[in-house]
């Protein structure tokens, strides 16, 4: 094969054009405004989990509510409006042309905004699908798919105008992102509306489980990963002033990246009743992560060989290998907690927001850090007002880092390692859930205090960015110039990637081959999910009532600190019942397993304590639990049951395929009010007022105590 | 049966094929990215960032 050829002289009339820096400029302002809104929630709700008064007593203000809003702040807010920054600053220059379209800019960014401010204005109020960080409900979900497409045709257009023939290797981590997240997005959003504000996922039980975290695992691969390696290819040599370290990693590095990442979501549903081949599946390709994740850190690390010294000086750089250190142990834990026997510990722990912390801070916060530090300088013009200031807020934030990660990491085994003890007669050493709780309040503390000093690290930043953009000049357009695009810049013995990259739509397709080889191995089974779920007769769909206490629940963001699986483990069903079954979720649109135990299991709660228990227990859970961090739902007590709203939620379900009778469905206020006025009767017993029948409080109750009824009581998949 | 089949997806060839394919993928467009025959390609391709803002000779001249 003959060698590839550089093409040395390039022909044509030169012409002149300038950059979009203002639309750079204004995603900069945004990132620095929602993440220190993200961060303030995120502080908020360490301490509400320290103690549980600094929930406030209000419906909004509770955790269930609020840490939703964290989570998708702090993702798409703060590292979305991030990448937009970098990818429009950096896609123009490395294919020499402005932006496709001005105007679309600007719809991209104002669109936007107004989707976070609808998230904003909408999870307080307990609007919300249940799905973790999916959370914003359908119409939301329509404009993030328009804004998304007009995205995506700004970054195309401009491919398409380019003056430089080669895609380099940051704009292929930028297709990859906007190609899958559209796919993830999609995918995982389709759903059936009730009303403006309420819908229910069109997956159920195991399937929905599936896709959910095929979408929520891709979530972090492709919105915290793969954009920002790009801006890593891109930033880390722009600041060192030298190209990165192995192109030819690069290529290595990316295909690997892209094709393995999005087989690997299964790892977080091990131990559940995922089928068996599913859950090796995804435990062996998160491993195999290990190799281009590591292999891209290795490579913008080295890209720094010669110029360490500027790292102990040059705020952006210190950031920037910072930020690539804690990549590298964050890709190092994840493999490892999808391994099944540390998965056994870890999960439903607070090992795991421990490891998130160490991507989202450690590496996301720390890069957007290094790229704005040297970002923003360049967009005003000016140099950065301190680097005194910088280096207090790099210590602070690894500081504060580092407490949150580590006590993280002891409440963690210490609590996994609580619920697990047995004693010699196979009973539990804590048989209450609260005691394993208590232990770890001190860690909660420590992970509350490490977060506010990352909230102070971020406003130091941003006052340190004001105050640089303050002092910045207002220069007329820089303009630049480039040879046209033309035949002159074809090598036609160029090798066959040098050639892939001066086809950027090709490139784009290979990318889409690449994440959905993947996607339908995982997603097909669940699609014939009814064909391998084994049908326990015991198993009956929610009752009116039920299915409407179901909402509250996911209103209230209970799937937050609660599971609802448990795990065929010993320690597991000697605490909370039977091991879980796929049977008994195939009406659970959406499923509501959860990730996190703050506080017990709840799939075998029902019928466990009276009625009585319940009612106390929402209105102020220390009066039934001593030392619980539970927040009161006091509001519950007062919001009348909406009996008008059950008929159609039974009919969207049954559009679903749970098989609700139309007689069911004519006559759902009246079953409804029915069983609320058992429930409530029962209360009354105990002197609680009559009234109390027409409350959320009811419907809730009959909730739980629904949960795990029919399975726990079939003999159906008993070994 | 096919309800067995799918939840086990116990066909032992299918894993063991796979990752033979994987292996095999990777370890050719690994030695295939690395001749170094493409060095020259990829050296230019690296140095993108560092040659993309090309002020136009009116503004060098101003400077």
């Amino acid at each position: 094969m003959s060698s590839p050829k550089i093409p040395t002289a390039r022909s044509g009339r030169v012409e002149s054009f300038s950059y979009d820096d203002e639309i750079v400029k204004l995603f900069v302002i945004a990132t620095m405004i929602w993440g220190v809104i993200a961060l303030l929630l995120g502080v908020t709700i360490a301490f509400q989990l320290a103690d549980w008064r600094v929930n406030l007593g209000l419906p909004w203000t509770t955790f269930g509510r609020l840490r939703p809003l964290h989570t998708n702040a702090a993702i798409f807010a703060f590292c979305g409006n991030a990448i937009f920054a970098g990818v429009y600053y950096s896609h123009q220059r490395l294919l020499r042309a402005r932006l496709f379209n001005d105007v679309l800019s600007r719809i991209h960014f104002w669109g936007w905004q107004l989707i976070i401010v609808s998230a904003a204005l909408t999870l307080p109020f307990g609007i919300t699908t249940g799905k973790e960080y999916a959370e914003l409900e359908w119409p939301i979900d329509i404009a993030i798919t328009l804004i998304w497409v007009i995205f995506a045709v700004n970054f195309f257009g401009t491919i398409v105008r380019r003056r430089e023939r080669h895609i380099y290797v940051a704009i292929w981590f930028y297709i990859a992102t906007i190609i899958t997240v559209a796919v993830l997005h999609i995918v995982n959003s389709l759903e059936i509306p009730v009303s403006l504000f309420k819908s229910y996922s069109l997956y159920a039980g195991v399937q929905d489980a599936l896709v959910q975290w095929w979408y929520g695992h891709n979530a972090v691969a492709f919105f915290l990963t793969t954009p920002f390696l790009g801006l890593m290819y891109y930033f880390i040599p722009k600041a060192a002033n030298r190209p990165v370290y192995s192109y030819r990693l690069s290529i290595i590095h990316f295909w690997s990246l892209v094709f393995i990442y999005i087989w690997a979501g299964p790892h977080h549903l091990l131990y559940t009743t995922l089928p068996e081949w599913a859950q090796t599946l995804g435990m062996v390709f998160s491993i195999m992560l290990w190799m281009p994740s590591w292999g891209g850190m290795i490579n913008g690390l080295m890209t720094l060989r010669g110029v360490w010294d500027k790292v102990r000086t040059e705020p952006s750089l210190r950031f920037m290998a910072t930020a690539l250190t804690f990549y590298g142990m964050a890709t190092f834990e994840g493999p490892l907690l999808s391994i099944k026997s540390v998965n056994a510990i870890a999960h439903f722990t607070d090992w795991i927001p421990g490891h998130v912390h160490s991507g989202t801070i450690g590496w996301n916060y720390m890069l957007i850090a290094g790229i704005f530090f040297y970002l923003v300088p360049k967009l005003w013009d000016t140099e950065l007002h301190s680097k005194k200031m910088a280096h207090q807020q790099f210590w602070l934030a690894t500081i504060g880092l580092v407490l949150y990660i580590i006590s993280m990491w002891v409440a963690g085994v210490t609590q996994s390692l609580m619920w697990r003890a047995m004693d010699d007669a196979g009973n539990l050493v804590y048989p209450n859930f609260i005691e394993t709780v208590v232990k770890i309040v001190p860690m909660y503390w420590i992970r509350a205090v490490g977060g506010t000093m990352i909230l102070i690290s971020f406003i130091l930043m941003m006052i340190n960015l004001y105050k640089t953009a303050k002092a910045g000049k207002k220069l007329a357009p820089v303009v630049y110039e480039s040879l046209p695009l033309d035949d002159s810049s074809l090598e036609p013995h160029a090798s066959v990637h040098r050639k892939l990259e001066g086809w950027p739509m090709i490139f784009a397709v290979l990318s889409l081959i690449a994440i959905l080889v993947g996607s339908g191995i995982e997603i097909i089974p669940s699609l014939v999910a009814d064909k391998y779920v084994v049908k326990v007769s015991t198993v009956k769909p929610y009752s009116p009532l039920e299915l409407y206490g179901r909402d509250i629940y996911i209103k209230e963001g209970c799937y937050l600190c609660h599971s609802q699986t448990v795990r065929p483990m010993a320690h597991e069903v000697v605490r909370y019942g039977k091991a879980s079954n796929a049977a008994e979720f195939v009406y659970d649109h959406p499923f509501q397993w959860g990730s996190k135990r703050t506080g017990p299991d709840l799939a075998r709660i029902g019928g466990k304590y009276p009625n009585m228990w319940h009612y106390k227990h929402f209105y102020d859970p220390r009066e039934v639990t001593q030392g619980s961090l539970m927040p009161q739902y006091t509001w519950l007590f007062n919001s009348k049951i909406d009996y008008k709203t059950l008929p159609k939620k039974l009919s969207v379900m049954k559009q679903l395929g749970v098989p609700y009778s139309e007689s069911e469905i004519t006559n759902a206020v009246a079953m409804a009010q029915a069983q609320a006025k058992t429930i409530s009767d029962d209360l009354a017993q105990s002197g609680v007022p009559v009234k109390v029948a027409e409350m959320d409080i009811i419907a809730l109750i009959a909730y739980m105590q629904r949960l795990g009824v029919d399975y726990g009581s079939s003999q159906e998949g008993e070994e | 049966m096919k309800q067995e089949i799918l939840k086990n997806f116990d066909v032992p060839i299918l894993p063991i094929t796979a990752l033979i394919l994987f292996v095999v993928c990777f370890a050719l467009y690994a030695w295939w990215t690395f001749r170094a025959e493409n060095r020259p390609a990829y050296e230019a391709a690296s140095k993108l960032p560092l040659e993309d803002e090309k002020l136009s000779r009116q503004q060098k001249a101003n400077l």
